[in-house]
């Protein structure tokens, strides 16, 4: 929940983007609160700040909507992190990705890093029906696939390989496999002029997830953190030489600041 | 969902401004201090004066005074107003052109160089609330020139307007906000940031300016609020970045303004209110033709078309006790402390702890305890407050009151329990904890006494392992409260501690006999009477030891008499010395006892009257035990020992005395043995020992024993006294023989110490030299022995002397003549031999005459004598 941490000032921020009912709230919100409950749509975007070590994390959350696409850029300025978000049942959403949110990420840090995640594997891989660690889910796990609200068939669309079986909503058929989500990352790295060799290896930075039983969250997560951890570093360090003095960090003194006294 | 953050109060009502003409209507308005200007469509400027009017029952209202109206003259509506104060200027835009006008007089201001000051082809204008420039009689502007893609900054002074900057824009803007050197713009297409002093510029977001109206709105140093598509209200900072999350506006939102923590919104039905805190909707007040929402200096103005009204902000403890009050604890800490610079530093203080005793208690009343008791402590809560939920705990003497207001809304703890045991259970549970911690801080400071009865109380009740701790360590429980309750759960130990940590041990030690006697139950320490025992050893009250030492001698004189033993050496010797001790203890002959075996045994007090009490105690119990024939032999066997122990080894009690008390007792016969030993009357005692007892080994060991410490020559006469015991007398019939084999024995074993050549004497002729043989051989080894050792002594000797002499002629280096015609000193007679003998001084004498003179010489016998001896 909101608390004391709101008024702290980020060290760094990380993003969530992708289409939208790709279950990007549901995974910060397993991450955050370890559970797994109905959300509505975004809107516009919302942010949470992480305490991880003794460094501030701020997590935002975007909307996938459409509508709210242009503010994407603004929310990815000065990002150390991106998590690029699909739906392991939906092709459209990881061909998306690539097509509208990719050059969001132009603001970014030079430097930030993209993770590729492909959520609600539970409906596809058994061993994401069992969370991997002992929180209990249990009457996560009793309906899997039933009581899932995911209208699947307003995001299935005939792009190849294109599944009419998504549209009985009985068990959605695996869309996505590993392999295309390395590959798209592959294609990012291209994208970004970065060289394959000196960047993170597309094997530990493609992920699939499921919100619903918390399989690989925190993993998600808390990888993506330590990754993050030298821009943090370098961050503070530009900070300690540029002669700036931090007013921010005294507080109390009223908003209005000014170099100079009259 | 819902706080009442906001309250809508007319300010100016429609007759004071246009009375019944439909067709004026309000375009925009400027309150700067009580100053309310408002502008109309018909070119009016109404200048009023704003009174805040506090009612009696604490609702504010305003009472708007017109002061003056003024015709601009230009027949076009006034479409905005920004006042300078400092220059007591307003800025005018109407009809495409900025103008000042005087603030009081609203009168056009001529130029300095003639003219009115004017700028003209004007879209919109905006002040900089936070310029660079830091000059404060000269205000800085940007204007959005209706030449194409421009902005223009302009300093405004007195009575002149100066153009200083202008820049270029990729499209045309329609609205903008100015901060520092950071103008932000809406475009036709997207909102922007631009540096009008570097000219850098940052693309925010795209927006449809053609579709909706857009919102650019300063909000702090260097960020505004911006309308965003889907009716978003968003966050940017002059770095192009949002640090804060969108709030979520509806689609027709014509203005925004912020009263931190609030976000106010107007749209043509509502004013919507979101919190920048959680951007959750707070509040939605209804308000028809909305038309203008403004900030000025913090206070929220809004006009309709035909009225304005100022948005009252409740005061934040208002709203956040009504957050409280519907149990939202985590909303009101967050506006709590998102509000924080908002309030005064030391009111925020009381009221940030007030919010968190209140959080405390919603939480504790639905059992969280870690949360409650995290904000009881950051709440720095009164401790009392919780204790007198729970009835009966705070002390009757007390002095606490709630907190008025309450803090919660429980009466007590059963009535937050509702009956249920296991709820009721964990509460005090969960209280004993917590007065632990809290206990030794110096949040107990001023009610120290009610914490530690309240905890007592609850220890008493819980029957939990601290009660002893709590009372046995330094406390303030109150005496009054506290009996009583250990009285009722049978807390009798813990109650005696009570009393003497409250320095009174008379009533601490009437509760723990009662306790031991059975006339009360507690079973706290099975060992009390130990406990008790130990207690009066350490209590200085000499009066109470007195007056419990019986009872406890009664119960058990064993352990009883340690009151006295384990006493620490102190300085009340007068008052506890071992004479009135003794005395004391006179008629109780165990504790007696035990009290002279600690003097005598382990103090080691060399006192005659103790030694002689103890032996005559250790006799008497002998006797006792000698005179019942049912008693075993083992006590006795026992008892003998340590009697005989004692008179062998003490040396202070009165030999004569005790003699005479066991002179006629016939089974006492080693100890008499040993007394005589004592008297160094050995024959006595050997008599004794050979004659009527017949224990060679005792005999022998009596030897042993008597002659320890003694030169070899006192051993040596006693076992030749031992000797003669066994050889002398008459032998008698049978037993003879035994006698016999015993001086075998005793030579055999103890051949070193007798003088073999005596013992020889006296030997009867008859004895085989087998029987001897053992001593015999070993009293020729020690006879050669000592022959060989004296020549040995003899050899070094004289070799030590030859060396003296050697040295001493070298000493001397003087030689010595001996001639013929030389004469001896001694007999004047001349030499005939070389030997002579030096007399000290180097004088030659005879050697006969120097023997001479020896003999003659007063230490002649010595002489002789010790040439014998060696």
């Amino acid at each position: 929940m909101p608390d004391v941490s709101k008024m702290k000032k980020p060290d760094v921020k990380v993003v969530l983007l992708g289409d939208m009912h790709v279950g990007k709230t549901s995974l910060l919100h397993r991450y955050t609160e370890r559970k797994f409950k109905d959300t509505t749509s975004t809107v516009g975007g919302a942010f949470f700040l992480k305490q991880w070590g003794p460094y501030n994390i701020s997590i935002w959350d975007t909307a996938g909507r459409e509508q709210f696409h242009g503010l994407g850029s603004m929310y990815c300025r000065g990002a150390a992190a991106v998590i690029l978000t699909y739906d392991v049942t939906n092709w459209q959403s990881l061909s998306e990705l690539e097509e509208r949110f990719l050059s969001l990420t132009d603001t970014a840090n030079h430097d930030c890093i993209y993770a590729i995640v492909g959520n609600k594997a539970d409906l596809t891989d058994p061993k994401a029906q069992l969370s991997p660690n002992s929180d209990s889910f249990s009457e996560d796990q009793t309906d899997i696939v039933e009581d899932r609200t995911e209208p699947q068939v307003l995001s299935a669309c005939p792009t190849p390989p294109a599944s009419p079986t998504s549209l009985s909503g009985v068990v959605p058929r695996k869309q996505v496999s590993r392999e295309d989500a390395m590959a798209l990352y592959g294609r990012i790295l291209r994208y970004k002029g970065l060289d394959e060799k000196s960047s993170l290896p597309a094997d530990k930075m493609c992920f699939e997830t499921s919100a619903k039983t918390g399989y690989n969250v925190d993993a998600l997560f808390e990888t993506l953190f330590d990754l993050v951890l030298p821009s943090i570093l370098r961050k503070r360090h530009e900070n300690h030489e540029s002669p700036t003095v931090d007013l921010e960090d005294c507080r109390g003194s009223g908003k209005r600041v000014r170099s100079s006294c009259c | 969902m819902s706080v009442k953050a906001f309250e809508l109060v007319p300010a100016v009502e429609r007759d004071l401004l246009m009375g019944d003409k439909a067709r004026i209507n309000i375009e925009c308005i400027e309150c700067c201090g009580k100053h309310l200007y408002v502008g109309t469509n018909d070119c009016f400027i109404h200048h009023f004066l704003l009174d805040e009017v506090a009612s009696p029952m604490g609702k504010l209202s305003y009472s708007a005074q017109k002061l003056l109206n003024k015709y601009l003259g230009l027949k076009k509506p006034v479409a905005e107003l920004r006042a300078a104060s400092a220059l007591e200027r307003l800025i005018v835009l109407c009809d495409g052109m900025v103008f000042l006008v005087d603030m009081v007089t609203l009168e056009s201001v001529p130029s300095a160089a003639g003219g009115g000051v004017k700028i003209r082809g004007v879209i919109a204008f905006c002040v900089n609330e936070n310029p660079v420039n830091g000059d404060p009689f000269c205000v800085e502007m940007a204007i959005l020139s209706s030449k194409r893609r421009t902005v223009q900054i302009y300093m405004v002074h007195k009575d002149r307007v100066q153009l200083v900057k202008e820049v270029s824009t990729p499209e045309q803007p329609c609205a903008l906000s100015l901060d520092g050197y950071f103008l932000c713009l809406a475009l036709t297409t997207q909102y922007m940031i631009l540096n009008y002093n570097t000219g850098a510029s940052q693309d925010l977001f795209p927006y449809n300016s053609e579709e909706r109206r857009p919102i650019v709105k300063r909000i702090s140093r260097e960020e505004f609020l911006l309308a965003a598509p889907g009716g978003l209200g968003m966050f940017a900072n002059a770095e192009g970045v949002s640090q804060r999350a969108p709030v979520s506006w509806s689609e027709s939102v014509i203005a925004a303004a912020v009263s931190f923590p609030y976000v106010v919104a107007l749209d043509e039905n509502f004013i919507t209110i979101h919190s920048m805190l959680d951007q959750q909707l707070k509040q939605t007040l209804s308000f028809r033709d909305g038309h203008i929402l403004q900030d000025f200096e913090g206070k929220v103005i809004l006009a309709s078309t035909k009225a304005v009204y100022v948005l009252v902000p409740l005061p934040l403890e208002r709203q956040i006790q009504d957050l409280l009050a519907s149990h939202r604890v985590e909303e009101a800490l967050m506006l709590m402390e998102g509000a924080q610079r908002n309030i005064p530093k030391d009111k925020f203080q009381v009221l940030h702890r007030r919010i968190l005793q209140r959080a405390g208690f919603i939480q504790f009343g639905k059992l969280q305890f870690q949360e409650a008791k995290d904000h009881f402590r950051k709440g720095e809560l009164d401790v009392r407050e919780l204790i007198s939920l729970y009835p009966l705990l705070l002390p009757a003497s007390s002095s606490f009151t709630r907190f008025h207001p309450p803090l919660h809304e429980f009466a007590d703890l059963n009535h937050l329990a509702q009956g249920d045991q296991e709820k009721v259970l964990q509460c005090k549970r969960f209280l004993i904890s917590y007065l632990k911690e809290v206990r030794s801080t110096e949040v107990v400071n001023g009610c120290r006494e009610d914490v530690d009865t309240a905890l007592l109380k609850l220890y008493a009740e819980q029957d939990h392992d601290s009660l002893l701790d709590l009372l046995a360590s330094e406390n303030a429980c109150v005496l009054a409260d506290s009996v009583p309750c250990l009285e009722k759960y049978h807390k009798y130990f813990a109650l005696g501690l009570l009393y003497h940590y409250n320095g009174q041990d008379s009533a601490a030690l009437q509760v723990w006999t009662r306790v031991v006697n059975g006339d009360l139950q507690d079973s706290t320490r099975s060992d009390l009477f130990d406990y008790i025992v130990d207690f009066l050893c350490c209590c200085s009250n000499l009066d109470l030891v007195w007056k419990y030492a019986d009872w406890a001698l009664q119960k058990d004189s064993t352990k009883g008499v340690h009151i006295f033993i384990r006493r620490p050496l102190s300085t009340d010797q007068s008052e506890l010395n071992p004479d009135k001790v003794i005395t004391y203890l006179g008629k109780n002959k165990q504790a007696l006892l035990l009290y002279l075996e600690h003097l005598v045994l382990e103090k080691k007090i060399q006192k005659e009257k103790f030694h002689t009490h103890l032996a005559v105690l250790y006799l008497e119990r002998v006797l006792s035990l000698l005179s019942d024939s049912s008693a075993d032999a083992e006590p006795l066997t026992k008892a003998r020992e340590r009697l005989q122990a004692f008179l062998r080894e003490s040396n202070l009690y009165r030999v004569q005395f005790l003699l005479g008390k066991i002179e006629d007792c016939e089974q006492l016969l080693l100890e008499r043995a040993t007394l005589h030993g004592k008297l160094e009357e050995h024959d006595k005692a050997l008599h004794i020992l050979v004659h009527k007892l017949r224990d060679f080994p005792s005999a022998e060991a009596f030897c042993v024993w008597a002659s320890s410490g003694r030169d070899p020559a006192y051993r040596q006469r006693l076992f030749h006294l031992l000797l003669e015991e066994y050889l002398g007398g008459e032998p008698r019939v049978g037993g003879g023989g035994e006698l016999e084999m015993a001086a075998v024995d005793v030579l055999n074993r103890h051949g070193e110490v007798f003088d073999a050549v005596r013992v020889l004497r006296v030997l009867p002729e008859s004895w085989s030299l087998q029987l001897l043989r053992p001593f015999l051989n070993r009293a020729i080894r020690a006879s050669m022995h000592a022959r060989h050792t004296s020549q040995i002594a003899v050899g070094l000797a004289h070799s030590e002397n030859v060396q003296l002499l050697h040295d001493r002629l070298k000493e001397r280096k003087k030689p010595i003549f001996v001639s013929e015609k030389k004469g001896c000193h001694l007999c004047h007679n001349t030499f005939k031999e070389p030997d002579v003998v030096c007399l000290p001084g180097g004088v030659p004498v005879h050697t006969h005459c120097v023997a001479q003179r020896i003999k003659d010489s007063p230490t002649k016998r010595h002489l002789t004598n010790s040439s014998n001896h060696t």
